[in-house]
């Protein structure tokens, strides 16, 4: 592969108080080959590999799609829950258990209407059994509370910790943005359950009085992005206002701060808070002043793109393109700006054969395969 | 005309500062409420980005909002007052005070339903802002309109 496109555009960001030197370059995609997979995707939001040909994708508007050997079947999945597609919200992540081969299962999240109160809605999570083209066996694991009135940051990632136990991003909900500091409702958190929907007695708060026991961390905003390495950590991003877009390694127990110290302001034009740092709170790996947006990531190890095994690839909405970062020493010391030319990016994730998955947003989305040009 | 576009200019000042030091004061009481050291130079120092961040780098200024709605109202308030025998500054209260009502509930709808203005995300919010276009048009309204006689002040 060609060396990346020159083009740098060095700067320095003081972070957790230390002077760390990143860089962000422009890369040109002289050495990417792009290929539409599917088009006409009612905003697609999330994609899962099932096989090494087969992938599963979400469509906000409320049906699972399923993409063989590169051809999208016309076919939707049956038995797809009823969701609230508005606003922000719509069937929302799709992610296969560990242990898919033996058991097919998936799991799903989406915002619904509440079953008391059908003018407020609650972010789910089910689980249910793929059987041909068919959800079968559907388990609710996870149902949000307090129910909210807006449609908007759900957050809605997925993800298995190596102990088999599911972490779950909610977010603030926009209007209950101070919920997020506090420890009795699930506004601005990230969860963990075990994937009957038990809760896990090593979580950071179960003998908390007062605090639901399935919290893991707190002080979120709006958290789109979710990896976790095989090495255990957890990087997170989450969408900040009108800048302050923030890129976490997640620790459980811990506040990271929202929206008590923010590096953005409010849409309004108003602080938010006056302070971006206090003790008790996380700082971000890195923070995005304007917004990039991000709404999905993740980590790369295949074997199509050596040189890039071990980053984090982040979509990025506003202005549309992919970021690769390198972390090293729990520091962002490369931010490398990709795939600008496609316009809104909802979510990237990497195929089994190494090549990269992106999913454009919108009425009309795309799925594209970036692979490395022969 | 001079003297009415100064009463106007006037009140759309009274009304963009109330609203603009509601969402600092909103903002800041919480915080201090989980232990957030908020002292009278943070607060102050909030309060100066407040008025000049809320009129220049959000999605809208917030006197251009306020100045729309206000004009509105008033003119509103004005034709009507040809068939009331409503005193002027009661008229233009209840003109300012629907400006502002109409503006925290129709600004969600172009946002998502969102509360965009956070101050607003409350009822009592709502309500002190209405009570803040209230001020703005009863200082409008005790000032002399066009067509008023001398005899009247």
């Amino acid at each position: 592969m060609k060396s990346t496109k020159t083009g740098l555009l060095a700067f320095s960001s003081l972070l957790c108080g230390g002077l760390v030197v990143s860089v962000l370059a422009m890369a040109s995609n002289d050495n990417l080959d792009t290929q539409i997979l599917a088009e006409g995707l009612d905003h697609p939001w999330s994609m899962a590999f099932i096989s090494d040909s087969e992938m599963l994708v979400t469509e906000a508007s409320g049906t699972l799609r399923r993409v063989s050997n590169g051809v999208l079947d016309p076919q939707p999945v049956a038995g797809v829950p009823e969701v609230l597609f508005r606003s922000q919200g719509g069937l929302s992540e799709v992610r296969i258990d560990p242990n898919f081969l033996d058991n097919q299962r998936i799991y799903l999240s989406f915002p619904a209407p509440d079953d008391e109160q059908p003018e407020l809605n609650r972010l789910h999570v089910i689980s249910a059994r793929l059987e041909g083209n068919t959800l079968v066996d559907q388990q609710t694991i996870f149902q949000s509370h307090p129910p909210r009135k807006t449609a908007a940051h759900y957050g809605a990632r997925l993800g298995f910790l190596a102990d088999g136990t599911l972490l779950i991003t909610s977010g603030d909900g926009f209007n209950y943005r101070e919920k997020a500091q506090a420890l009795d409702n699930h506004f601005g958190k990230i969860l963990r359950f075990n994937t009957d929907g038990s809760v896990p007695q090593d979580n950071p708060f179960v003998n908390t009085p007062g605090a639901l026991p399935e919290i893991w961390s707190y002080g979120h905003r709006n958290p789109q992005g979710l990896v976790i390495t095989n090495d255990g950590k957890v990087y997170q991003h989450e969408h900040g206002p009108k800048g302050g877009d923030e890129l976490n390694l997640i620790q459980p127990g811990n506040n990271y701060g929202w929206p008590a110290i923010t590096y953005g302001i409010d849409y309004s034009g108003a602080m938010i808070s006056p302070f971006t740092e206090q003790p008790g709170m996380e700082q971000p790996l890195k923070y995005w002043v304007p917004s990039i947006a991000p709404a999905g990531m993740t980590l790369y190890s295949g074997e199509m793109f050596p040189q890039w095994q071990g980053s984090l690839f982040i979509a990025a909405l506003v202005p549309g393109d992919v970021r690769r970062i390198e972390i090293d020493d729990n520091l962002v010391v490369t931010e490398e700006i990709l795939l600008s030319e496609f316009g809104r990016i909802r979510n990237i994730i990497a195929a089994p054969d190494g090549s990269l998955i992106l999913a454009t947003d919108g009425k009309e989305g795309k799925l594209i395969r970036v692979t490395a040009k022969q | 005309m001079i003297r009415q576009i100064q009463a106007f200019l006037i009140s759309l000042l009274i009304a963009t500062f109330l609203l603009v030091t509601h969402t600092t004061a909103t903002n800041l009481v919480w915080l201090s409420s989980i232990g957030m050291p908020v002292d009278l130079a943070v607060s102050v120092s909030a309060l100066v980005t407040d008025l000049a961040g809320m009129n220049s780098r959000g999605e809208f200024p917030a006197f251009g909002l306020i100045f729309v709605g206000l004009l509105i109202a008033f003119i509103t308030a004005r034709i009507i007052s040809i068939w009331t025998s409503l005193k002027k500054p009661y008229l233009y209260a209840l003109a300012g005070g629907a400006a502002m009502l109409a503006i925290v509930i129709l600004m969600p709808l172009a946002f998502y339903h969102l509360d965009i203005i956070a101050g607003a995300r409350t009822l009592a919010g709502k309500v002190y802002l209405t009570c803040a276009g209230v001020v703005a048009g009863y200082y409008f309204g005790s000032h002399p309109q066009p067509g008023d006689s001398n005899e009247k002040h």
